[in-house]
């Protein structure tokens, strides 16, 4: 029997343990409050802050800012959340003394978690679409789903370098908590970047999510493909920079973490 | 609202506590756990009574029913004459607690005060709770290191942080749930003479611990509780006569097979044999009834094999816990 | 009675405590609240903007935070102790349940109260942005009448953190309805109509309208009647929360959760 499939199957049990195991939500109640109504809530919010600001025509620019953006919930609360729970469990230094494939390990966690976030955002969108009527005919939407994806893929980049510094620090569920809402201001979610202070716009092209976001409004205005897919390659260089980065930085961590015997400090 | 006189620090009658699992995410099915199956108990005032039994035989849940944190299904329980149910309120003003381990406290604070804000839930007036503190914290060796932050507390010293908070109320009855867990030596033997200390000074001490050896040195009476029942209860030379003909034959040896070990089951008089792996050699424990007549015909059954030292001995509580424990499986 | 006042405060110091050392309560406080006063000035305060969105664009962020940090806060607090395995040592003391989360949750509305300090700093040092007009006396008496909708419903709800485990995935799923549906952000009326009933049985919403009329010169100012709405409605939630707290008493006694992180 090959081993390919074995691994294949190791990786699945454990991505479905390990996401169990840590999240509170991993039941059928706390998954409704925390996956669903907290999404569908946010966009709500937004998008009558956006109708009372700028009229009832500005309702799919909020609702499509926000559904992005709580695609990044998942990308980088699964990774940065994954070790942050870990440590509170006591099962930080177990997991670091195994043999496990560390990057596997990590990203299998992400993994769900963009599954998780495509579905949360699906919910989101379609129920804020039916609340308001919003107008989605000039929509190319197997692009706005790519673009659901890559914003999941290089959000969990940034939540990878990110969450290797929760090996170190205690609390890294509020680093998580600060890089994901920042992306709130910094992301053009609700209002345009250029908006921004000019060293704020600076950063906002530095993160993942400005790209996608920009992606995804001209996927849904019916946008020009190659348009869509330089900004798509962009998010993708920037997430792929952050998740190599987090990667050497986890490593590097990892053997600081063990020195300083910091896995378990509580 | 039932009372009872307070001839009894705490009275049992066929309490019975079951738990509700769900086991499965989206079809979830209903598991029934029983922890109590009907037990009765009496303990007498100023008595240092123990409740052993395995892990999950029901200690803890016994612990927590009479300490008023669960209800109970079925039956009835007295602490000092006051029912655990329906007067709640006055049953906690009276009693302590100590569950112990590493949990239970606040980290971020310091000992003094963790004391201090349990000394206000429990409705201490402040010169009282000043004065008692202080006391406590000399008598538990805590002294000097009350201002520290618990997250830098050894083990031993959170325990004894809890044991102090458990007395702040100088309460008349305490329950101590396996109160030496974790500790080295030392330290349990110091916690042990403590505990001692307070049954002698006339409080009511119930504790449950899976250490032989320390209920079988400290307590009056004990109980022995297996998968929610109890097995048997008396004082620790009444429990050691239930195994009174039995024996303990122990030798050491090395390279015993399994064929062996499993011939050495079959003989008459044999209850139980254990191996315990020890460097190279291996320790066998053989419980039989007839320790004298073993050791002849353990020559024979043994041929071939070289024996390193050979004894037997009476057996201790522990014994007579693993062949209750093992009788009613 | 003393001894239930002094363990009330002790509840309450010993909760500020544990915020002042906690990294997480400045999410509660000085993140969320500053971040989403940055939006709300973003977008209220856009070019063109008209003068009624001033004052939401001014409170909105400070309204936010502090609902934000009284409304979970208390319940975070609950978690905290189940997650420290304190939790079974607060059930079984002899002061109820409710004095001690009385303390903790008067620790979460003065610390919510910190919310306006980032997000006025941000208005005033950030945009440029003050309010106008404020009628002092009706504002005072709103944001009393507010405070005192959010203690009840902070009240009202913390047990059940002690209850379920699961209590807080789920309660955090409504903050922000709540913050919708209250008008912190936007008046209640731009709502769709299946909202407006939903709007109408929250406490702190009556309170909000009150608040942001006394910031604005038109528009209606009936006070008096905002005021006893929102206190009856929070009477009414604290009978229920009544109930709620025998409930919790039993029911974490039946389960034996309380012991369960």
């Amino acid at each position: 029997m090959s081993a390919v499939p074995a691994e294949i199957a190791i990786f699945a049990r454990s991505t479905y343990l390990q996401y169990a195991a840590l999240f509170q939500w991993a039941t059928v109640r706390g998954y409704v409050g925390y996956k669903i109504v907290l999404p569908v809530t946010q966009i709500l919010f937004f998008v009558e802050l956006g109708v009372y600001a700028a009229g009832q025509q500005s309702a799919l620019y909020f609702a499509l800012g926000n559904a992005m953006q709580i695609t990044a919930n998942a990308g980088i609360f699964g990774v940065i959340a994954t070790v942050a729970n870990e440590r509170q469990y006591g099962t930080l230094p177990m997991l670091l003394a195994s043999p496990a494939n560390r990057l596997v390990t990590f990203m299998s966690r992400a993994v769900v978690n963009v599954i998780d976030g495509a579905a949360s955002v699906a919910v989101g969108l379609a129920v804020t679409v039916v609340l308001f009527r919003l107008d989605l005919h000039t929509a190319n939407l197997p692009l706005l789903a790519v673009c659901v994806l890559t914003i999941s893929l290089t959000t969990a980049g940034l939540g990878l370098l990110f969450g290797s510094i929760g090996l170190v620090m205690r609390d890294a569920i509020v680093i998580a908590n600060v890089v994901y809402y920042l992306l709130l201001v910094l992301c053009g979610i609700n209002f345009p970047v250029s908006r921004l202070p000019g060293g704020l716009q600076v950063i906002s092209y530095c993160l993942p999510l400005t790209r996608g976001v920009e992606a995804a409004r001209l996927a849904v205005a019916g946008g020009p493909t190659n348009k869509i897919g330089a900004l798509l390659a962009g998010e993708l260089a920037v997430g792929l920079a952050y998740a190599l980065c987090g990667y050497a930085l986890f490593r590097i961590l990892e053997t600081y973490s063990r020195r300083g015997g910091l896995q378990e400090a509580y | 609202m039932s009372s009872r006189p307070a001839k009894a620090a705490i009275e049992v009658r066929a309490l019975q506590k079951k738990y509700v699992t769900w086991r499965g995410r989206i079809r979830r099915t209903r598991h029934e756990n029983v922890a109590l199956a009907r037990i009765d108990l009496t303990i007498h005032a100023g008595e240092l009574f123990g409740l052993l039994g395995p892990n999950g035989a029901g200690k803890t849940t016994a612990t927590k029913i009479l300490t008023t944190l669960l209800l109970p299904d079925a039956g009835e329980a007295w602490v000092l004459g006051l029912d655990v149910v329906k007067q709640t309120d006055a049953v906690r003003r009276r009693i302590g607690f100590v569950f112990g381990g590493e949990r239970g406290l606040y980290w971020r604070l310091s000992g003094l005060d963790n004391l201090r804000y349990f000394a206000d839930l429990y409705r201490i007036p402040p010169d009282v709770s000043r004065r008692r503190i202080n006391q406590l914290l000399g008598q538990l060796g805590l002294a000097g290191r009350e201002h520290d932050k618990v997250e830098v507390y050894s083990r031993g010293m959170k325990q004894r942080l809890h044991l102090a908070r458990g007395l702040l109320n100088d309460p008349e009855v305490l329950f101590l749930d396996e109160p030496t867990i974790g500790l080295d030596p030392v330290g349990a033997r110091e916690l042990r003479v403590l505990i001692r200390n307070l049954a002698d000074a006339g409080k009511t001490i119930f504790l449950t611990t899976h250490y032989m050896f320390e209920a079988d040195a400290i307590c009056d009476r004990i109980a022995v509780i297996k998968k929610g029942a109890v097995v048997a209860e008396g004082t620790p030379a009444s429990i050691k006569r239930m195994v009174e003909n039995q024996g303990v034959v122990e030798f050491e040896v090395v390279g015993i097979s399994a064929d062996r070990v499993s011939m050495l089951r079959t003989m008459p008089d044999v209850r139980s044999v254990t191996v315990t792996e020890r460097d190279l050699a291996q320790l066998v424990t053989i419980q039989c009834s007839n320790p004298a007549d073993l050791m002849t015909r353990l020559g024979g059954a043994l041929d071939g094999i070289t024996f390193q030292r050979i004894s037997s001995r009476e057996p201790t509580l522990e014994d007579a816990y693993v062949q209750l424990i093992s009788e009613t499986s | 009675m003393t001894s239930l006042v002094r363990a009330a405060f002790q509840a309450f110091w010993i909760s500020m405590r544990l915020r002042f050392v906690s990294s997480f309560a400045i999410l509660g406080w000085l993140l969320f609240p500053t971040i989403f006063g940055a939006v709300g000035l973003y977008v209220l305060l856009r070019p063109g903007a008209p003068h009624s969105q001033l004052a939401y664009a001014v409170l909105g962020g400070g309204l936010l935070g502090y609902w934000g940090v009284a409304y979970l806060d208390g319940g975070l607090s609950i978690q905290n102790e189940r997650w420290s395995g304190t939790l079974e040592h607060i059930f079984a003391v002899p002061t109820p349940l409710w004095v001690i989360l009385l303390g903790k949750v008067c620790g979460s509305v003065v610390w919510g109260m910190l919310s306006f300090l980032p997000t006025l700093a941000l208005a005033y040092f950030g945009f440029h942005a003050v309010l106008p007009t404020i009628d002092a006396g009706p504002f005072v008496i709103s944001f009393v009448v507010l405070t005192f909708s959010f203690l009840v419903v902070a009240f009202a709800f913390a047990p059940l953190f002690a209850l379920w485990r699961w209590a807080l995935p789920v309660l955090n799923g409504f903050e922000l309805g709540f913050y919708t549906f209250c008008g912190f952000m936007f008046p209640i009326a731009i709502l769709p109509g299946w909202a407006q009933p939903l709007s109408a049985v929250l406490a702190p919403s009556w309170a909000t309208r009150a608040i942001y009329a006394s910031t604005t010169t038109s528009g209606p100012h009936d006070y008096a009647v905002w005021w006893v709405v929102s206190v009856g409605l929070s009477l009414a939630y604290l009978a229920g929360a009544v109930l709620l707290y025998r409930l919790v008493d039993d029911r974490a006694r039946r389960s034996g959760e309380l012991a369960l992180a």
